[in-house]
């Protein structure tokens, strides 16, 4: 499933390729037949819940995982028996790794030093990628001495010296404070973007994967679920699980009662959805409708907008106050709980009880047919 | 074994309540030591001055004892064999022990692992009486290892391996071995897998990776595991006094043998000495490898 969206035009721009690859361990299935193409210069994240394999797929890229099955491609050439050290990989390690007996500047010449080059190449590139993570000047200074974002950094700068084709991130930031987090996203998209080096980024985290990653691997218990940009797969999720763990969802069980070309109608509890038209989703067929809740307008009776779509009767339950939004938590007549997240305004603002309307249009609703 | 190279804690405890606990907690062990540790070096130092008539002591202090262990050159021998023997043992223990450690951290099976410690640690579980003379049965003339050698053409005559330094060389390796291989052990298992990646990782072949990361980083537990080896065989008493026969002569075994004589002032300045050399050898290392470490971590900042 995850083959024919993971595919992209054009093999000389991809970096990487993984062709129905597996990996067990034992009786436990790691990676389900995943088939993915990663383009040059492209920050790639996969994003997934803890033990969704994503780590595993990393590992194999990095070269200390043997695929069970498929095959993994780096720059056109088949890799499964190449070595982590003949590899042009490098691998942020999630704690990071760092030799703790060697200072700051052995740590990133290390890459250097078993190429052997000369001290002097040495010295200059190691100074020069000191530079690109902003630590000029720390080369002689312990590990031990070094602050949470400081270690990063090294560990950014050791891997990125080597100049590898493709750099892998394990859950780099995992161990930041948030503050700090946020600030070497920006920093490492901006490396990114400076050094212009393919980066596939794993994390669990669906946030620091929409701000950094031009296009992302949704997974879940060793498959692909879904490819594409962050906006793609926020806005059109493919599955039911995608919809979820991306963000918020409203999710509605149906059926389809009548599909076309640009929309199906699908009957919920009695009550009907016009939702975008999915190549599934045939009349007759049970489906799910997700719509995000900051999609869900929340009005009265009398200020119904009729170029939305869909509207529903509801019940406001609980109203809480988030600072950005409002959230609304509503129940309609068929007992179906719909959240809506609506920005601040001005006006009669619905509290608990009242009898309102809810809505959201027809491309704000997909419908899921897994 | 308060002397030798422990991890020591980041901070001490912080406040009374923890410090009244941790007094708690070390307690029993410090007045156990205390009160049985001083007196009896008290005795031995008073002792050690005291004059000798025959077999009786006389309680005159004179330091003739010590004159005697001084000046009389078999005793710097006795102390250079000591020294000789505890190096060569700390050595091959080291050789044999550092692999052996190494190979277990590899092993992925729990019940091999197991068996493993089983194995190293069998010598521990036997009394070394018991194991002298079973290493005799083995190295003797008729022995099964000069039955072999012979057999394989490798000598033509038995060879030697009983009463004599090369004996208590074997003796003290098999005794010792548990305790060299368990701090470098507990020093291998407490690394990073995940550094030995970053080193592949980073294009270091596993040769690579072993002399320029693993090397390093377990020369704590290699250092702590020579410390304790080499102290241990410098007390050793057993190994030396069945396997030597009488003819590898140590500071324990002098100690025994004065004892037995009745001559204690002799016996209490060679304690004195033994212990000072223990210590100092102790006290020396530390201070070398400090040095070194710091040396090769740099100033800090």
């Amino acid at each position: 499933m995850g083959a024919p969206d993971g595919l992209v035009e054009g093999p000389s721009l991809i970096a990487v390729a993984l062709r129905h690859v597996s990996k067990e361990f034992g009786k436990v299935q790691a990676v389900r037949d995943v088939s993915l193409q990663i383009k040059q210069n492209e920050f790639f994240s996969l994003l997934g819940p803890s033990g969704c394999g994503k780590t595993t797929i990393l590992r194999m890229l990095g070269g200390f995982e043997r695929p069970t099955r498929g095959e993994v491609y780096l720059s056109g050439r088949l890799v499964n028996d190449v070595p982590p050290y003949r590899r042009d990989t490098n691998l942020i390690f999630q704690h990071l790794a760092l030799f703790p007996h060697l200072d700051v500047f052995d740590n990133i010449a290390f890459g250097l030093r078993m190429k052997r080059l000369s001290p002097s190449v040495v010295r200059q590139k190691v100074l020069k990628a000191l530079e690109l993570v902003d630590l000029a000047g720390f080369e002689s200074r312990q590990i031990t001495q070094l602050s949470g974002g400081q270690k990063q950094r090294v560990a950014i700068a050791r891997a990125l010296v080597n100049e590898p084709a493709v750099l892998l991130l394990d859950e780099p930031l995992g161990s930041l404070d948030l503050r700090l987090r946020m600030q070497m996203q920006e920093e490492l998209k901006e490396i990114q973007q400076r050094v212009g080096t393919t980066f596939i980024y794993v994390t669990h985290d669906q946030t620091e994967a929409l701000t950094m990653s031009d296009r992302i691997a949704v997974m879940q218990d060793g498959v692909v679920e879904q490819v594409g940009s962050g906006r793609e797969v926020y806005e059109t999720p493919r599955t039911r699980f995608v919809a979820t763990f991306l963000g918020d969802s409203n999710l509605f069980e149906g059926r389809v009662v009548a599909a076309d070309r640009d929309a199906a109608i699908v009957e919920i509890h009695g009550a009907r959805v016009r939702a975008l038209a999915q190549p599934g989703a045939q009349p007759g067929a049970s489906v799910f409708v997700s719509v995000r809740p900051e999609h869900v307008r929340v009005a009265g009776k009398a200020e119904v907008d009729g170029d939305v779509e869909n509207w529903w009767e509801a019940r406001v339950r609980a109203v809480t106050f988030k600072g950005a939004f409002t959230e609304y938590r509503l129940v309609t007549p068929t007992e179906q709980v719909v959240l809506a997240h609506v920005p601040p305004r001005n006006g009669t603002i619905p509290v608990a009880g009242d009898q309102v309307m809810v809505g959201w249009r027809t491309a704000e609703c997909v419908v899921l047919t897994e | 074994m308060g002397v030798l190279a422990v991890p020591r804690p980041s901070r001490l405890a912080r406040n009374w309540g923890q410090q009244f606990v941790v007094l708690g907690l070390v307690g029993p062990a410090l007045t156990f030591t205390l009160a049985i540790l001083i007196p009896a070096l008290a005795l031995l130092l008073v002792n050690s001055a005291y004059h000798v008539q025959g077999t009786r002591i006389v309680k005159i202090v004179t330091f003739e004892a010590y004159r005697h262990f001084f000046t009389d050159r078999f005793y710097g021998g006795v102390i250079l064999q000591e020294i000789r023997l505890a190096v060569v043992s700390t050595i091959i223990c080291l050789l044999i022990g550092y692999p052996t450690a190494y190979a277990i951290t590899k092993i992925r099976r729990p019940t091999w692992v197991i068996a493993a410690y089983i194995l190293i640690f069998s010598p521990l579980l036997t009394s070394s009486v018991v194991r002298a003379y079973g290493w005799l049965i083995i190295l003797a003339r008729g022995g099964i290892v000069n039955w072999m050698l012979t057999r394989l053409h490798l000598v033509d005559v038995p060879i030697r391996l009983i009463y004599n330094f090369t004996g208590v060389v074997i003796g003290l390796v098999h005794f010792l071995l548990p305790f060299t291989v368990f701090p470098m052990l507990s020093v291998l298992l407490r690394m990073d897998p995940a550094v030995k990646e970053a080193a592949a990782d980073l294009g270091a072949t596993r040769l690579r990776t072993f002399l320029h990361v693993t090397w390093p980083l377990s020369f704590p537990g290699l250092y702590a595991a020579a410390q304790l080896t080499f102290v241990l065989a410098m007390n050793a008493f057993v190994t030396p006094t069945l396997l030597g026969g009488g003819r590898v002569l140590v500071l324990p075994v002098l100690i025994y043998n004065n004892i037995s004589d009745l001559q204690w002032p002799l016996a209490a300045v060679e304690a004195i000495a033994l212990i000072g050399l223990t210590w100092s050898t102790v006290f020396t290392s530390n201070l070398l490898v400090s040095k070194a470490l710091r040396a090769s971590q740099g100033a800090p900042a």
